[in-house]
């Protein structure tokens, strides 16, 4: 069984701070890191490679650091692009690289947690030409299918398709693995390609990226009943 | 020059700390209150190859240097401010490091992998009722008798004795082999404390570091077999200063580690919080006192990060004298608990009345790294005697 596993390098939302002028995310200095649900792809690209066999490559859009902590997670080599453009031209690079690639299932997160577009894992399955399936929670292979349980919010699905197929997941799927200190050092021994492609011309450019204004209602509660009849006349 | 770390450190760090965040900090206040690290958080350290990382592959240790085990110990700290899961695991990182140098093979095969299993605990037995910082002045001894070795005496301000005694392990221990030599008459020996005849062990209610027991382990009659000798005979002196350089930037590594958790989330609470029509953060008074504490911590860190390095250079090239480590190491175990004191102390205040309370969190961290101003791997005045010395040169040594 041989897995690409799709991953993007994003900002640590969690560290960005907002300049109080402008509104604009400050960026400057902020750690990255690996998309939360695409690390959950990874984890379950290992886990299929554990039980089945096989080999899992990492093709990142992002830097050298996160292709060795996706090497550190379990994977077998890594290929890193640099992916600034929109979703349409994130997945066609992809799409231009994996079609020299020997494959039988892809796995992406469900959407990256800094766009949310959800768009990467639909348009390069169609760009390749291969079944998608999305939102999957639950994830087996059998008999050269992969049948998956979908989460469609207000009800579950049972769906099979083909190899080679691409599935996107769900934070649900599995608790990724951290790596530890010999895996990490394991990790240095193992390849990084690196990979120039030109950028195609987007679709959609963003020209702007401003901060929400979040007002605090500033409402002083003066003691624990005060609270109980906040609380008791939001609820009704 | 370069103060970057590497980028397999950088990214162990991170791996560390979400570790940290995930396994141990939400066990915080448990460990503090009950009195205990759960065993689940033993486990899932030892799974991580936490416990007893210094220790070689071959024992189920990873083998790590001592600016990784700093990394780690800081990040452990920081999880858990009260010291207690620091200690545990920074005093088998330590002392692993030197059982796993000087220990003979058999006990190094015996003993070692249930160490970095987490099944049992192993500590350093050193401390004496008469005193702690004079080791030469050790009276527990040791002999041969037949194919075994004799134990007699007693040992207190033990870490991890109810531990040991619990779940098994045992000590790195200071013994007198041949009392006419004073300090070159000291041996090392591997003293194991659960259900062994002749050992009994009891613990002491202390100030802090809750979560990992400290008592004392009296020692009577107790024989012990030939291979637990550690390294040569007449020689644990020199054995056990290298254990304390090996422990001692661990031990200000985890003071660093827990003032730097207290010390952001002073930051992010003075900035939340109002007086007088403006935040705590936009008053001149309180800027100071942060850059301050910002500044004595880096400053710590250094020391801490430097002597660690130093360590691995010694180890790994061959580079630095003794002379330069003692100074090194004595300079972070000197300067890094008290600064971490004085942050979390100032920390505390910012609060008010809050910081006072044990929902606040920073007074465990008070409590705990006091251990390390009172003593514990090394009093003060003992770094001082050692910088001293080699300074100004062994003739001047006071004792």
């Amino acid at each position: 069984m041989d897995i690409i596993v799709c991953l993007k390098q994003i900002f640590d939302l969690g560290q960005i701070m907002v300049d109080t002028a402008t509104k604009h995310p400050i960026t400057e200095g902020i750690a990255r890191k690996i998309s939360d649900f695409d690390k959950n792809a990874l984890e379950e690209a290992v886990r299929v490679k554990e039980k089945h066999g096989g080999t899992v490559l990492a093709l990142i859009g992002g830097a050298k650091e996160a292709a060795k902590e996706a090497l550190a997670m379990g994977a077998d080599e890594a290929v890193i692009y640099n992916a600034d453009t929109d979703s349409l031209g994130t997945a066609t690079i992809m799409a231009e690289i994996i079609h020299k690639m020997k494959y039988d299932l892809i796995l992406c997160g469900e959407a990256s947690i800094d766009e949310f577009s959800f768009q990467i894992g639909p348009r390069l399955a169609q760009a390749l030409g291969i079944p998608v399936l999305t939102y999957t929670r639950e994830m087996e292979l059998k008999d050269n299918e992969v049948v998956v349980e979908r989460n469609l919010e207000n009800r579950y699905e049972v769906a099979k398709a083909r190899l080679p197929a691409l599935v996107t997941v769900t934070k649900e799927i599995n608790e990724p693995r951290i790596p530890t200190l010999l895996q990490i050092l394991g990790a240095s021994k193992k390849q990084i390609t690196e990979i120039s492609i030109e950028k195609p011309e987007a679709g959609i450019e963003t020209l702007r990226v401003t901060a929400i204004e979040m007002k605090r209602k500033e409402v002083i509660l003066k003691d624990i009943e005060d609270l109980a009849r906040v609380i008791i006349s939001e609820k009704s | 020059m370069d103060f970057l770390f590497k980028e397999e450190q950088e990214l162990f760090r991170k791996s560390v700390r979400e570790f940290c965040e995930k396994k141990i900090a939400p066990k915080a206040n448990e460990i503090d209150e009950k009195g205990e690290i759960p065993r689940k958080v033993l486990d899932d350290m030892a799974a991580f190859g936490l416990l007893g990382i210094t220790i070689s592959q071959e024992y189920g240790g990873s083998g790590a240097d001592f600016i990784t085990a700093a990394i780690a110990t800081e990040e452990i700290a920081r999880a858990d401010i009260s010291m207690a899961t620091a200690v545990y695991y920074l005093v088998e990182a330590g002392w692993g490091f030197l059982m796993n140098r000087y220990g003979s093979k058999k006990a190094r095969e015996e003993l070692l992998p249930d160490v970095t299993k987490g099944k049992t605990f192993l500590g350093i037995a050193s401390t004496e009722a008469a005193g702690g910082s004079d080791v030469a002045a050790v009276s527990t001894t040791m002999a041969k008798e037949g194919e075994k070795l004799m134990v007699n005496g007693s040992k207190t301000f033990i870490s991890g004795v109810r531990e040991a005694a619990k779940y098994g392990g045992g000590y790195v221990t200071v013994v007198k082999t041949s009392p006419e030599l004073a300090h070159k008459g000291l041996s090392l020996c591997y003293l194991p404390v659960k259900d062994v005849p002749g050992i009994t062990t009891n613990v002491f209610k202390q100030m802090g570091r809750d979560g990992i027991s400290t008592g004392a382990i009296i020692i009577k009659n107790v024989a012990i077999p030939a291979h637990y000798l550690i390294g040569d005979w007449n020689k644990g002196f020199y054995y056990a200063m290298e254990g304390f350089n090996c422990a001692r930037p661990l031990v200000a590594a985890a003071c660093i580690g827990a003032a730097e958790k207290a010390l952001e989330s002073g930051i992010e609470y003075i900035k939340e919080r109002r007086a007088f029509g403006s935040p705590l953060a936009k008053f001149e008074g309180m800027q100071f006192q942060v850059a301050e504490a910002y500044a004595k911590l880096e400053s710590a860190r250094l020391l801490v990060y430097k002597a660690a390095w130093m360590l691995d250079q010694m180890y790994t090239k061959n580079r630095f004298s003794h002379k330069e480590i003692n100074k090194a190491v004595a300079s972070a175990k000197l300067v890094a608990p008290t600064v971490a004191f004085d942050i979390i102390k100032d920390v505390l205040i910012w609060h008010g009345a809050y910081g006072y309370t044990k929902e606040a969190g920073l007074e465990k961290g008070l409590r705990g790294v006091a251990s390390y101003i009172m003593g514990a791997e090394g009093a003060q005045n003992i770094m001082k005697l050692i910088i001293g010395r080699e300074l100004l040169g062994k003739e001047f040594a006071p004792y």
